[in-house]
């Protein structure tokens, strides 16, 4: 070993520049007092002891650098989050236009551009129909050309699809022939199911012309859940890795000390034994750092398999942003060092062992309860009156909040550890042994215990929240989707059109019914020099007597009848018979429209809705009137609303409409609840995230056979004095396994109730009912039980080990 | 040839670390209530000749006998049992149990043995007694001075009341007061309940506390001169 220097500031102090020449002379390492590179040398030599530590050595360095891996990981992951964003939403924004404002002249450069997106199964296609004006229209990124009329571009993905048996059914809704693939710049991820084609046949009222790709707007936000969840997923995950971190660097701490002794012996000073433990943890934790660095770099790969709220990106987009790879490569090696140093507290290693300054520490109370009860003050009042609103202040409140809570929980840990155990007296020799060692010391098992506390209280808080989530998603979609029925519509040109629909519709497999009328909005007709009345316009509905039958009460009906409803909700002025109305209503405030004026027949009578009312599968008509009583043609931009009721029975049957619709129009809109789009991801998401609270758990559990083997080893002389008493292995391994149980009960007593209280929080957030996932819970506290077990069971061997005479003998 | 009466007794003993030979044909034997003072340098292989004559380890070749009963052909299981119930043990440094109290250290033995809690503390609160340290019996062994201390290993070696106590350097970490003191203690306590005491030392002063001495020196035991 290099000889060290000795106290610092003594030697070469007071005899000069000469004296400390040569001192430095006899002893170059002793040449340097202060800086950086003493810092730099000592931290060196850590690193040496723990690289040259043996297998034990490298077994804690290896455990620590998992944890701090797996933090840097997560913080890697959390750091791309927003270039990810940026990358989703850049992509989007270049290839769509939603509309121009001043909708520009058909020219060479332009094009009509419509949205035609249907549903497969379940997954969403994005479609667009294309029809240039003239020879150079624009193009959206990831395409050279347009394809030409009757053909199309499609995503690698859609392609794939399509190539398969399973995409059979969806190539009869798509009648274009496949001209070649679109790019990634015109793609969000390399799932997306996507299309351009070519119509010849696009044309007004249908789509917009436009003039370029590419459109300043602004995102959809992420639904306040998906924000809940994100941020709450984040804290859950990051806060067990703290912990473990915090725990794994100080594994070894006998070992670690001894060596310390021994260095001080030969000269070193206090301030050098600190800086030589730093090195030993920053070792371990650069290793994790470069460990996370390469579970990151591996992990985007997997990137394109996931699809998450409808979001699936590419590999380079998982890029955190140069700032925070920095701070995350600065932060977590120095957050070791740091926790190295504080663990160091009270300690003073001296040349013949440890000296511990501190008193026993009375833990305190008030404290700990008050960095739960803070949280709970962040996170309560975002429960109260209106949903959670996603604002940076609410979004820094829940963060906080979340984290408070969690952390707090492993503040209180200890306190319940030992509150509880001090108040445990009696029973057999093993409980007593266990009772009485957690009663001296339990800082090292709730240490490790508590980094089961936080993931498990986070995994249960986050299922309940997502079980709310899908449980609410699936109640709707039951509710709405209990009858089987899609609802489609599309522009109308004429009622004898609306007809054949239908017919086409009830041709198709699968249906049982189908139904439909033209609707329309008409208003007052505005009198020369001066505003339109502001009046609400009134609502018409067109249709067969048998179609107005479904809506109404008719007493008789024949066509070129004309009914006005009596109980049509916010109707502030019904429509008397002999009103003359236009047809051809403005119905936006720039519309400018020709007015088409028509009477209201004197022969119209007042009929009452069936379910009035504003909500879906309700009414709302003013007017009821049949195909002869007026000209389509004259109405401002008619609607057909078909409704299809199917048999649930027949397979396919919901593609089957969709095919018969696209075919009818392509541009036709469907509305249904056949297909919870929730499902899927929020079921995957919550396998994701049990399977990482799982390894999480037994990285912990790695984490607690170290410091339970790290104790019995430290007591092994104790141990063979038991041994020589007669001692029962039976009675050591029952100890052990009561003082692994004790805190990890505890533990995940503290964690169910901060779960469910986190858990509950956030659902009342949401205006969700507040639901238990029990099978989440059972399972969590069967992990953690298992972990006892497991610790328990691979900490024998060595405990047995220990239990030899060989531990007697001095010589 | 086992000589008339002998409680312990071992024959041509031999055991060896590695390659190092600790035991090379050592002979031994003990008789009830006899106070036998082991001797010899460091190293020479006394302890080990205690570890094997209390059943702590399996010697290579020899045969102890306890009573009626071979020691060498019992399995580690019937060993355990044997110390649990017949022998106590002294060590240098105590060895207590620092999560227990001196009360709980002493009644430890009984415990192992099967006895009820409320028993083995009454016991044991006797035998803090009898050994001076009744004052600390609710103390942990960190809070308690180093006689205290060994005192109280003396209490629970004897608690449960023992055929044969081991005792390895019971006051080598003790300054000479605090050592006559524990020697006292521990021979006349194990006299009155007429336990076997082999002490291993290297001390003559506390070897004067014994019957008779026996030298081990190169693996070998032999006779020394009686002390008393």
């Amino acid at each position: 070993m290099s000889p060290l220097p000795s106290r610092a500031g003594d030697g070469g102090g007071r005899g000069g520049g000469r004296d400390r020449d040569a001192a430095a002379r006899r002893d170059p390492l002793a040449a340097p007092r202060t800086g950086p590179a003493v810092w730099g040398r000592d931290l060196a030599m850590g690193i040496r002891f723990a690289a040259g530590g043996g297998r034990e050595g490298w077994i804690r360095t290896a455990l620590t650098a998992a944890g701090v891996a797996l933090g840097v990981a997560v913080l890697l992951l959390g750091a791309s989050v927003p270039s990810l964003m940026d990358a989703w939403h850049g992509r989007e924004k270049a290839r769509e236009n939603l509309g121009q404002v001043h909708q520009p002249r058909a020219a060479d450069t332009t094009l009509r551009y419509a949205s035609v997106d249907t549903t497969f199964r379940g997954t969403p296609i994005r479609g667009r129909l294309v029809r240039p004006d003239g020879a150079h229209p624009p193009v959206p990124p990831g395409v050279r050309h347009l394809p030409g009329a009757g053909r199309m571009l499609v995503s690698p993905a859609l392609k794939e699809l399509l190539d398969s048996p399973e995409g059979a059914l969806l190539r009869d809704r798509l009648p274009y022939r496949i001209a070649g693939t679109i790019g990634d710049a015109g793609l969000l991820g390399p799932r997306e199911l996507t299309y351009v084609a070519q119509s010849a046949t696009l044309a007004a009222p249908d789509g917009y012309r436009i003039d370029h790709f590419g459109k300043n707007w602004d995102p959809t936000p992420m639904q306040t859940p998906a924000v809940l969840l994100v941020i709450m997923t984040c804290v859950a995950l990051l806060t067990p890795v703290m912990v473990f971190i915090g725990t794994s660097v100080r594994f070894g701490y006998e070992r670690r000390e001894r060596r310390l002794a021994a260095l001080r012996l030969v000269g070193a000073d206090v301030g050098t034994t600190r800086r030589v433990a730093s090195g030993e943890a920053l070792f371990g934790s650069l290793l994790g750092l470069l460990g996370g660095a390469a579970l990151f770099v591996g992990g985007r790969l997997s990137a394109p398999l996931i699809t998450l709220w409808g979001i699936n990106v590419f590999p380079s987009d998982v890029t955190p942003g140069p700032l925070a790879a920095t701070l995350v490569g600065l932060l977590v090696p120095t957050a070791a060092v740091l926790v190295t140093l504080f663990a160091q507290r009270g300690i003073t290693v001296e040349p013949l062992g440890v000296v511990r300054n501190r008193p026993p520490v009375r833990r305190r109370l008030w404290w700990r309860v008050a960095l739960p009860a803070l949280g709970a003050l962040l996170l309560v009042p975002l429960t109260w009156g209106e949903k959670w609103t996603d604002t940076p202040l609410n979004t820094a409140r829940f963060a906080a909040g979340s984290l408070l809570l969690l952390i707090g929980v492993t503040a209180l840990l200890p306190w319940l550890v030992d509150a509880v155990v001090s108040r445990l007296h009696g029973g057999p020799v093993p409980w007593q042994l266990a009772v009485r060692r957690l009663q001296l010391n339990s800082g090292s098992a709730t240490r490790a215990v508590s980094g089961i506390t936080v993931a498990v209280a986070g995994a249960i808080a986050i299922h309940m929240l997502m079980t709310g989530m899908q449980a609410g998603y699936a109640a709707a979609y039951a509710e709405s989707g209990k009858i089987p029925r899609i609802g489609l519509w599309g522009n109308a040109r004429s009622w004898s059109g609306t007809e054949q629909a239908l017919g086409a519709l009830h041709a198709t497999p699968g249906v049982t019914a189908a139904r439909g009328t033209v609707d329309a909005l008409i208003g007052p007709l505005p009198a020369a020099g001066r505003p339109q009345d502001d009046l609400r316009p009134w609502t018409l509905a067109v249709g067969s007597c048998a179609e107005l039958r479904t809506l109404a009460r008719l007493p008789s009906c024949r066509d070129g009848d004309v009914f006005r409803t009596t109980n049509a909700p916010g109707t502030d002025v019904p429509v008397a018979p002999g009103r003359t109305v236009d047809l051809n209503t403005a119905i936006g405030p720039d519309d400018q429209v020709t007015p088409q004026p028509w009477t209201v027949p004197g022969t119209t009578r007042p009929v009452q809705l069936r379910d009035p009312g504003r909500e879906p599968g309700r009414f709302s008509y003013d007017l009821l009137a049949t195909p002869s009583s007026l000209d389509l043609g004259r109405l401002n931009s008619p609607t057909a609303e078909l409704q299809v009721d199917f048999d649930r029975a027949t397979p396919d049957a919901v593609e089957h409409i969709r095919n018969t619709a696209a075919r009818i129009d392509p541009m036709m809109n469907e509305y249904s609840a056949v297909d919870n789009p929730h499902d899927g991801p929020y079921t995957s998401v919550r396998n994701g995230l049990f399977i990482g609270a799982v390894i999480t758990l037994l990285l912990i559990g790695a984490g607690l056979i170290i410091s339970t083997v790290e104790q019995l080893h430290e007591r092994r002389r104790l141990l063979s004095t038991l041994d020589a008493y007669g001692t029962r292995r039976a009675t050591l391994g029952w100890s052990v396994l009561w003082q692994t149980a004790l805190p990890v009960v505890l533990g995940l007593a503290l964690a169910l109730a901060c779960g469910l209280s986190l858990g509950s929080l956030l659902l009342a957030m949401i205006d969700s009912a507040v639901t238990v996932d029990w099978p989440v819970v059972t399972a969590m506290t069967g992990i953690g039980g298992a972990v006892i077990l497991f610790v328990t069971a691979l900490s024998l061997p060595p405990l047995w080990r220990m239990m030899r005479p060989e531990g007697l003998r001095t010589e | 040839m086992i000589p008339a009466g002998s409680l312990l007794h071992a024959v041509a003993l031999h055991k060896a670390y590695g390659r190092t030979p600790a035991l090379d044909g050592a002979d031994f034997s003990l008789h009830p209530g006899e106070v036998v003072a082991v001797m010899g340098p460091s190293g020479s292989g006394k302890s080990t000749l205690l570890h094997c004559l209390a059943g702590i380890i399996a010697p290579d070749s020899g045969t102890v006998r306890y009573g009626d009963r071979e020691l060498t052909a019992m399995s580690d299981a019937e060993r355990s049992a044997l110390r649990r119930a017949d022998f106590g043990f002294v060590f240098q440094f105590g060895q207590l149990v620092p999560e227990l109290t001196a009360l709980e250290n002493v009644a430890l033995p009984l415990r192992l043995n099967g006895t009820r809690r409320r028993d083995a503390e009454r016991q044991a609160r006797e035998w803090l007694e009898r050994l001076e340290v009744d004052t600390v019996a609710d103390r942990r062994p960190g809070e308690v001075s180093g006689g205290q201390g060994q005192r109280v290993a003396v209490a629970r070696a004897l608690a449960g009341r023992p055929r044969v106590v081991f005792a390895d350097e019971p006051t080598g970490a003790l300054d000479s007061l605090n050592g006559e003191r524990v020697m006292s203690l521990l021979t006349d306590a194990a006299r009155d309940t007429r336990a076997a005491v082999v002490l291993v030392t290297h001390e003559a002063r506390v070897a004067a506390y014994s019957d008779r001495e026996v030298v081990v020196r190169d693996g070998i035991a032999r006779e020394g001169v009686a002390a008393v």
